[in-house]
């Protein structure tokens, strides 16, 4: 079947159209010459079939127009040199008419089927051919390490095997839209049908565009997930309609770019989580580690310096007064190293929130409590509506806020004035404030004060680290609420919060 | 004072820490046994029979939780618990298992002294016959007779208000985890359901605290549980 079809396939390549032409001529002519001497021998009928056999050659090897040139050749020589009268193109007797009619359907039909069998070859092998083109390509494609690759093995494909133009165009990460992925010779393209063809899934086509130079095929990159983007085609020959083979063919590529694209996609979100959880699991243990190698020493530390005080016979009051102070640097120590590994903690998304419906009340309370001395200069006023419902977080991490707030009015607030903590339901969430009689916020840095290591005031002689706001931040943002700072009208800070209100559990009323 | 000096088993593997805190324990005039590890601690609390336990969680041979539920076998001796902070869920598991009291690194010898005298003085108490008239601030309870007065004037209380009072009531000055007050109170399917607990703890405050929102009595341990302070 091979041979057959390059033995045909070799003929038309070897012989132009003329070429053709004189050469089914030349056959005719070489048969009556062969033919002229057994005229003697052979009955006519006989050197028909002769005649006969040439037409059936110059169809099978020539084609049909060399085919039918031969037919009516052949019946002229066989007219002139072997029908009598000879050397003329009379007839004498009426039956050579069938002769005739049936050498030259003979011939066209030959011709016909000869070529029809020429052409199902050639497509036959043409089609072989992309096969085995798409198969490597597929095979190629399956090695790809990088988009770039993929680009590159698809456009030499499209380049060899369709001798056209192309450009792969994939969604950007960064900004909506489409870009090329690096190509040389920039093939112009027209975004807005590619991003047509990328959101309707189908083949956008515009010949219009094509003469200016774009391309004017956009086929979409359809993997099994979704559409990873679009393959656009510029056909060398720009003005031909490309064939629904081309089609079918730019088709099948278009898929196998998209499975290779996805591929690629899923490969880099397998490294990403990989990396991922290599760098959150070093990071818990870097922080387990620190967190416990610096509070040990720090609980020690704290703890030696009062046992100071237990020593008997006592210490001079310098040597106490010095133990007092040791004490309260390493306590400071121990709540800056505190401050400083929840924040990480936070940062690094490693708490896991312990919600549970409760009273805000409580934890106000508690705040307070744990608070203790540090607050026994100011007074604590706490105004709660009575109707404020159960609201969902996790106590510590909002005892923790409170707090850092408290701590923060009583520092900045002169010692016997009154630190006000309210709250109000608005909308859908519960706004807490809590606001002090100090100097407030200075206007120019309000902005930053909730990141790290942003003080009211750089050169305050209050000590603080700059840490209790992010804190601060971090937990309510966690809970899904907002954190501010402002100052008030009649002077004071003001620090408010909110926290969702969420649906919160029916609680049974008790049966009396 | 004729009594014998109580006998305060220290288990803690930092050296430095032991060391302040056997000089903290000391000053309450007890006796100190020093264990460096859970092992080694075990077998002091059964051969020397102390008062007191004070135990660090973070034990380089073992979890302190499995210690006091093996000593809860057959001592009821106060256990006092080192944690660090960020130990919330092994301090609700180690009172869950019987511990009475915890304390969060770093602490001041003040707040160990102040805890160790709390559960000695409880145990030596424990030994009387216990009264059933409680008197704290200006409220007095009669659980007996199942009254309860403010400043004189009867305070009504449902049913599991009352219960949750008798409950706190019972074991003054430990804190008692959100499990055990649920299991105890509304049976052991309520567990989860913290919500309850807060709610008439709130209750509690509002019928017998002068400031429910800055409670003296029913106080809170934040994620933890409740603890009363008479």
């Amino acid at each position: 079947m091979e041979d057959k079809a390059s033995l045909l396939d070799g003929s038309l390549e070897r012989f132009t159209r003329t070429q053709a032409l004189l050469l089914s001529a030349l056959a005719c002519v070489g048969t009556t010459v062969i033919a002229t001497p057994m005229l003697g021998y052979l009955d006519q009928a006989n050197i028909v079939m002769l005649f006969l056999l040439t037409v059936l050659l110059v169809a099978v090897k020539l084609g049909r127009n060399a085919a039918i040139l031969a037919s009516v050749l052949s019946v002229l020589l066989f007219d002139i040199f072997f029908v009598p009268p000879r050397f003329s193109l009379a007839v004498s007797n009426i039956q050579y008419l069938v002769t005739f009619v049936v050498m030259l359907a003979t011939a066209l039909i030959t011709a016909q089927l000869a070529a029809g069998l020429r052409q199902r070859a050639q497509e036959s092998q043409c089609r072989e051919q992309r096969t085995q083109a798409l198969y490597q390509l597929a095979r190629q494609l399956a090695g790809t390490l990088t988009i770039g690759q993929v680009v590159e093995i698809a456009q030499a494909f499209i380049k060899t095997q369709l001798k056209a133009q192309s450009a792969i165009l994939l969604p950007n990460e960064a900004e909506p839209g489409l870009t090329a992925v690096s190509q040389e010779a920039a093939l112009p393209i027209e975004t807005h049908l590619a991003l047509v063809a990328l959101e309707s899934g189908q083949r956008v086509r515009s010949d219009e565009i094509s003469g200016m130079g774009y391309a004017p095929l956009y086929l979409p990159l359809r993997a099994s997930m979704r559409i990873r983007g679009v393959l656009a085609v510029r056909f060398a020959d720009h003005s031909a309609e490309p064939s629904d083979d081309t089609i079918s063919l730019l088709e099948t590529l278009a898929s196998l770019i998209a499975v290779a694209v996805e591929r690629l996609h899923y490969v880099e979100v397998a490294q990403a989580t990989e990396v991922r959880m290599l760098t959150e699991r070093l990071r818990s243990s870097i922080l387990a580690a620190l967190s416990h190698d610096l509070r040990t020493p720090l609980t020690a530390l704290v703890g030696l310096a009062d046992s100071l005080f237990l020593i008997k016979p006592a210490l001079p009051t310098t040597a106490l007064e010095t133990a007092q102070a040791l004490h309260e640097q390493a306590a400071r120590l121990a709540g800056l190293v505190a401050n400083l590994l929840d924040l990480a903690r936070l940062n690094a998304g490693e708490v896991t929130l312990r919600r549970e419906w409760q009273p805000l009340e409580e934890v106000i309370g508690a705040s307070i409590k744990l608070l203790g001395s540090a607050l026994a200069e100011h007074r604590i006023k706490v105004e709660l509506p009575r109707d404020l419902p159960l609201l969902h977080f996790d106590a510590v991490l909002i005892e923790r806020v409170f707090c850092n707030l408290l701590e923060n009015a009583a520092k900045y607030a002169p010692a016997g004035s009154a630190i006000e903590l309210a709250a109000r339901q608005d909308g859908d969430t519960v706004e807490v404030s809590i606001a002090d009689h100090g100097p407030g916020f200075p206007a120019r840095r309000r902005d930053e004060l909730f990141k790290m290591f942003v003080r009211g005031e750089s050169e305050s002689g209050k000590p603080g680290t700059g840490l209790g706001l992010s804190i601060c931040k971090a937990i309510v943002e966690a809970h899904g609420g907002r954190i501010t700072a402002d100052n008030r009208p009649a002077g004071g800070a003001c620090v408010s919060f909110t926290l969702p209100k969420g649906i919160p559990p029916v609680i049974e009323e008790e049966l009396p | 004072m004729t009594a014998p000096p109580a006998k305060v088993l220290i288990i803690e593997d930092e050296k430095q820490i032991r060391r302040f805190v056997r000089v903290a324990v000391e000053a309450e005039a007890c006796q100190v046994i020093e264990a460096e590890t859970m092992a080694q601690g075990l077998l002091e609390a059964g051969t020397r029979k102390p008062d007191l336990l004070i135990l660090d969680l973070g034990l380089p041979d073992g979890n302190g939780i499995e210690l006091i539920r093996d000593l809860r076998g057959w001592s009821d001796v106060p256990v006092l618990i080192l944690s660090a902070r960020s130990q919330e869920n092994d301090k609700i598991d180690a009172l869950d298992a019987g511990a009475d009291d915890y304390l969060t690194k770093p602490f001041s010898v003040g707040e160990l002294r102040a805890r160790v005298r709390a559960l000695l003085r409880r145990r030596a108490r424990s030994g009387e016959a216990a009264s059933p008239l409680v008197e704290f601030g200006n409220i007095a309870v009669d659980l007996s007779r199942r009254l309860v007065t403010r400043g004189g004037e009867p305070v009504h209380l449902t049913p599991i208000e009352y219960r949750l009072l008798s409950t706190l009531l019972g074991q003054p000055g430990k804190v008692l985890t959100q499990r055990n007050l649920l299991r105890e109170i509304w049976g052991p399917s309520y567990i989860e359901s913290s919500h309850y607990l807060r709610v008439y703890v709130g209750h509690l405050r509002q019928k017998l605290e002068d400031d429910p929102t800055q409670p003296k009595h029913f106080l809170t341990e934040t994620g933890v549980g409740y603890r009363f302070q008479p």
